[in-house]
């Protein structure tokens, strides 16, 4: 192995890492040189630096194939994927530790470009060990960087995160070590080819169906979504919007990649009176109960960021309706959706934490007046919201039609009715989710507020949500900004 | 002044309303004027052009919007589109001369008043369904936020059941729209494109209704028509003539060019249940008229009992439905911004009541000559006098009611005859009321203002100028109908 070739292969995923290192390096300086410690805003500039500069060695021509590592892929998908990963990143770290969480702000910044680099790694991978390594290393910041601030709310938080986490990993490992026993390779290509030849095999669908039931965990699909209420409300905003935005777009990159290279033999089928056991079925299942689940349980509160985590649970089942139809339409469709849900779902995180600086919590009626206090996080929440609802000209309508129509259109022929149900549901769903964004809607701009102190925020947050709105707005206008280029990625991965 | 001036001076004058120094409120009104003129100018001129030049090619305007799954900013301005423009320009004047006096955040009023008017006017120029479902769409937040924001009477409950009506039905017009796009190659959302495809029978059977019921619902098909009152009555006046005035008519316009066009079979196969909802439609809100007590409520269901003319019309489908249908949806969209302006504005604010027992004490032929005056006129209209545009629009729905359904016609008469009983009723009681001499004297009320006035003397003009001089209108519309987009479905007698 050829470990300069490695280390280009790899050189975003160092530069965070790096840059990571020297975060730790400068707080640990900083702190025993001034015997006070690093403020947020030199940790977020470095933090911002690290990315650019991995965003950067991303853009260059990617090294020869074959002459690096089996385990790192360098396909388009791969480079789409991380590229869109560091932007959601970026919007994240963006967003600062609220007061009581600013300690050590050194590490907490780190942590996140550690939760970045796994998400990375795990973006490019062609090979099962190394994909779940990169997982977990994703993983353990991730759970770190929500019992952050070591309140007693974040604690639980991330115990039910770690909790569910490590049940769901050892679910993982025990499903990959099947399918290494069914194969005797952890190469994804090599694991298909297996398949072809023997689709019925009990060994591998069972070691397909486990590791499933990890990937729903990460991305917070209904059964396995009981950690995101909680994580969301207890954990620092800003690993909220990690957890929400990166790491679930990464989610779906890994499971579009796994599914069309290593298990196009075992899709199955979950066309309405045409169903046959396999990965479609299963995910329309997960799908048609997120959806359910998600919808009708966020219509239930009273709390911002559990809406949001509800919110979360839904999209999720969107998302899984375009994976399941198993299109290379459809995927590019999930791969759009999940980049604008994140932009929302992170900006209206952001505005939530402005509000909670404000106002001291989450409530939903801690939003009344918003406009009257400020008019600029009104409106930037209304496009958040209103682009999750699915309302044009936000980016947001412009995804879901696209799930929804590209699954349609690779489902039904000639006369087959296809997954006319799913997308059934999810319209119909998708539209009665408008009712709770309204609630929220109705509070910020219907009503007033009893008092007005709104301190400044501070610039690097409100830059991280007045982005996320503009970056919404544009590509409601203009999605083929992002989408030719994921359409481009998808469509080297699948015919 | 092409159609092309209309979308952009509305969503321009909106943003320009929103950048203007908040106390500046006068400049607000102003500005919002300014940019419902220049639309309804684009809109009139174009119409007048139009006729005097049938023959030249329609105004259009097509450029690729997301290549991959097929998209274009596709639009384009037959008679149809024209007239249907010309209303929403109207509407838009008629609005924001009624809404002169809002002091309560104009900026904000303005600016979604304007969002709601470019929404309308990009319905009616879209070649493209998934532009036209776009255009459709935007207009459901800023209807959220004018009723709840500056509405009246249980605004919250009537913004909300308003908004969910609608976003339910978009569920179905988005589910309609996409089946068929996959159905017909997934390759474009282009409305001729879609009209042409060969859809089997088993989907138009199911696909059609989900499409049309999706529109039907915003234009007030009975049963789900429900929304329509409450909305009406809780919005503020310029929203109510917006709602029953031009959103009603974005549902009737979508199910003509977009539903009935595509799944033309299907359309054949559910006609007589779409003229049974229809008529059950006409009857059930002049009934429903009759018994009510708040004069906003007689005019919202007047509004349902109206609108099941249009939708009769689209079932009739011959030549004299159709050109019924479109000439009832400006005629309807006229007159009840009329009513609506009179009795939300012009009473409501002054008398603070818009119950018919209170509205005695008012003496309002008295007091408020002006009003009374223009209310009369404006009823007859919505009863369908000859000498006014409703005629001209009903009586053509009923001549091909006559050739399709004969027997329907009777249960339509009667429908007109308790619309004159309700319409008089709420007419008499509201500004004729009997009062005997001991009553105290009425309260002296502030005379009619400018913009008030001039408002009022525009829509009625306008009706009055349809009603009798029909034929311009008619020339558009017969223009348009003879679009290859209708012809699948268009039956001749």
């Amino acid at each position: 192995m050829n470990y300069q070739i490695l280390l280009l292969q790899l050189l975003p995923e160092a530069v965070l890492v790096f840059t990571a290192l020297v975060l730790l390096g400068v707080s640990v300086g900083v702190e025993s040189k001034r015997s006070r410690p690093v403020t947020p805003r030199l940790t977020i500039g470095i933090a911002t630096a690290g990315i650019v500069l991995a965003f950067v060695a991303l853009l260059r021509e990617p090294a020869q194939a074959g002459s690096g590592t089996p385990l790192v892929a360098m396909d388009l998908l791969a480079r789409v994927g991380k590229g869109l990963a560091l932007a959601l990143g970026l919007l994240a770290v963006w967003l600062p530790p609220a007061r009581g969480e600013s300690r050590n702000v050194g590490e907490f910044h780190a942590l996140m470009l550690f939760a970045l680099a796994g998400l990375l790694l795990a973006a490019g991978t062609n090979h099962l060990l190394f994909l779940f390594v990169s997982l977990e290393l994703a993983s353990l910041s991730l759970y770190l960087l929500v019992g952050f601030p070591r309140t007693a709310k974040a604690a639980e938080a991330s115990m039910k995160y770690f909790l569910f986490g490590a049940v769901s990993a050892a679910f993982m490992w025990f499903g990959l070590s099947l399918l290494y026993g069914f194969s005797q390779s952890a190469m994804l290509p090599v694991i298909g080819a297996k398949l072809g030849a023997d689709p019925g095999s009990l060994l591998a669908m069972a070691g397909l169906l486990m590791f499933l039931a990890g990937i729903g965990f990460k991305l917070a699909a209904a059964p396995f979504h009981y950690w995101a209420p909680d994580v969301y409300q207890g954990g620092p905003a800003t690993s909220v919007a990690l957890v929400s935005a990166a790491s679930k777009l990464v989610g779906i990159v890994v499971l579009v990649r796994v599914l069309s290279l290593g298990f196009q033999a075992a899709a199955g089928s979950a066309d309405w009176g045409n169903m046959t056991a396999g990965w479609s079925l299963w995910l329309a299942v997960l799908a048609a109960v997120s959806m359910i689940f998600g919808n009708l349980l966020a219509l239930a509160q009273t709390s911002m960021r559990r809406l949001l985590a509800y919110s979360a649970v839904a999209n999720t089942g969107y998302l899984l309706t375009a994976v399941v139809a198993n299109g290379s339409k459809s995927s590019g469709a999930a791969l759009f959706h999940v980049v604008v849900y994140g932009l929302a779902t992170l900006g209206a995180l952001a505005v939530t934490a402005a509000v909670e600086r404000e106002r001291g919590d989450d409530r939903i009626t801690s939003f009344a007046g918003l406009i009257h206090r400020s008019p600029f996080q009104a409106v930037c929440l209304l496009v958040f919201l209103a682009s999750l609802a699915g309302i044009p000209p936000l980016a947001g309508f412009f995804g879901k039609f696209a799930i929804f129509s590209s699954v349609l259109a690779e489902s039904t022929r000639e006369g087959n009715p296809g997954l006319v149900w799913l997308v059934g549901l999810g319209a119909v769903l998708s539209a009665a989710s408008l009712y709770y964004y309204l609630t929220v809607i109705k509070q910020a701009f219907v009503f007033q507020s009893g008092q007005s102190d709104s301190g400044r925020l501070p610039a690097s947050h409100a830059l991280c949500i007045g982005v996320a709105a503009l970056a919404l707005v544009l590509l409601g206008l203009c999605p083929t900004m992002i989408s030719a280029s994921i359409a481009r990625a998808v469509g080297s991965l699948m015919p | 002044m092409t159609p092309a001036w209309t979308i952009p001076s509305a969503f321009a004058g909106a943003l320009l309303v929103l950048l203007l120094p908040a106390r500046m409120a006068m400049a607000s009104r102003v500005v919002a004027l300014v940019a419902a003129i220049v639309g309804a100018l684009a809109a009139g001129v174009s119409c007048l052009a139009r006729l005097r030049d049938p023959d030249a090619g329609i105004w259009s305007f097509n450029v690729p919007w997301v290549p991959e799954p097929g998209i274009r900013f596709h639009l384009a301005a037959d008679g149809l589109a024209l007239t249907l423009l010309f209303l929403t320009g109207i509407t838009a004047i008629a609005g924001v001369l009624f809404s002169w006096n809002v002091e309560k955040r104009p900026r904000a009023f303005f600016a979604w008043f304007l969002t709601i008017i470019g929404g309308a006017y990009g319905v009616f120029l879209s070649r493209d369904a998934f532009l036209l479902f776009v255009f459709y769409e935007i207009v459901i937040l800023p209807k959220y936020l004018l009723i709840a924001i500056w509405g009246s009477t249980n605004k919250e409950y009537g913004a909300m059941k308003l908004t969910m009506y609608s976003i339910g039905a978009s569920a179905l017009i988005l589910l309609g729209i996409a089946t068929a796009y996959a159905a017909a190659g997934g390759t474009s959302f282009d409305l001729m494109h879609l009209a042409s495809a060969n859809y089997s029978d088993g989907l138009q059977a199911w696909a059609f209704p989900v499409l049309f019921l999706g529109f039907a619902v915003l234009a007030g098909v009975w049963p789900l028509h429900t929304w329509a009152p409450t909305g009406h009555v809780a919005a503020p006046t310029a929203a109510s003539m917006l709602l029953a005035g031009v959103v009603m008519k974005l549902g009737a316009y979508g199910a003509l060019v977009v539903a009935m066009p595509l799944f033309e079979q299907g359309f054949e196969q559910w006609k007589p249940v779409i003229a049974g909802l229809a008529v059950t439609g006409i009857l059930y809100g002049a009934l429903t008229a009759l018994t009510q007590k708040d004069l906003k409520f007689v005019i919202g269901y007047s509004s349902v009992s109206h609108m099941g003319f249009i939708l009769l019309g689209l079932a009739v489908a011959n030549h004299w439905g159709l050109r019924g249908a479109v000439m009832q949806m400006i005629s309807h969209g006229i007159i009840a911004g009329l009513l609506f302006g009179i009795a939300g504005r012009v009473v409501y604010e002054r008398t603070h009541t818009r119950d018919l027992m209170a509205l005695k004490d008012f003496d309002l032929w008295k007091t408020l000559p002006g009003a009374a005056l223009g209310f009369t006129l404006a009823t007859a209209a919505s009863m369908g006098l000859p000498g006014f545009s409703g005629f001209v629009a009903e009586i053509s729905v009923i001549i091909g009611l006559w050739q399709k359904w004969p027997w329907l016609t009777a249960l339509v008469a009667l429908g007109i005859i308790v619309t004159g009983a309700f319409s008089l009723r709420a007419l008499h009681r509201a500004f004729f009321p009997e009062r005997s001499p001991s009553d105290a004297p009425p309260a002296k009320l502030p005379p009619l203002t400018w913009p008030e006035i001039s408002a009022i003397v525009l829509l009625l003009a306008v009706s009055i100028a349809i009603g009798l001089y029909p034929k311009p209108w008619i020339a558009l519309i017969d223009e348009a109908l003879r679009s290859p987009l209708f012809q699948s479905f268009l039956t001749q007698p």
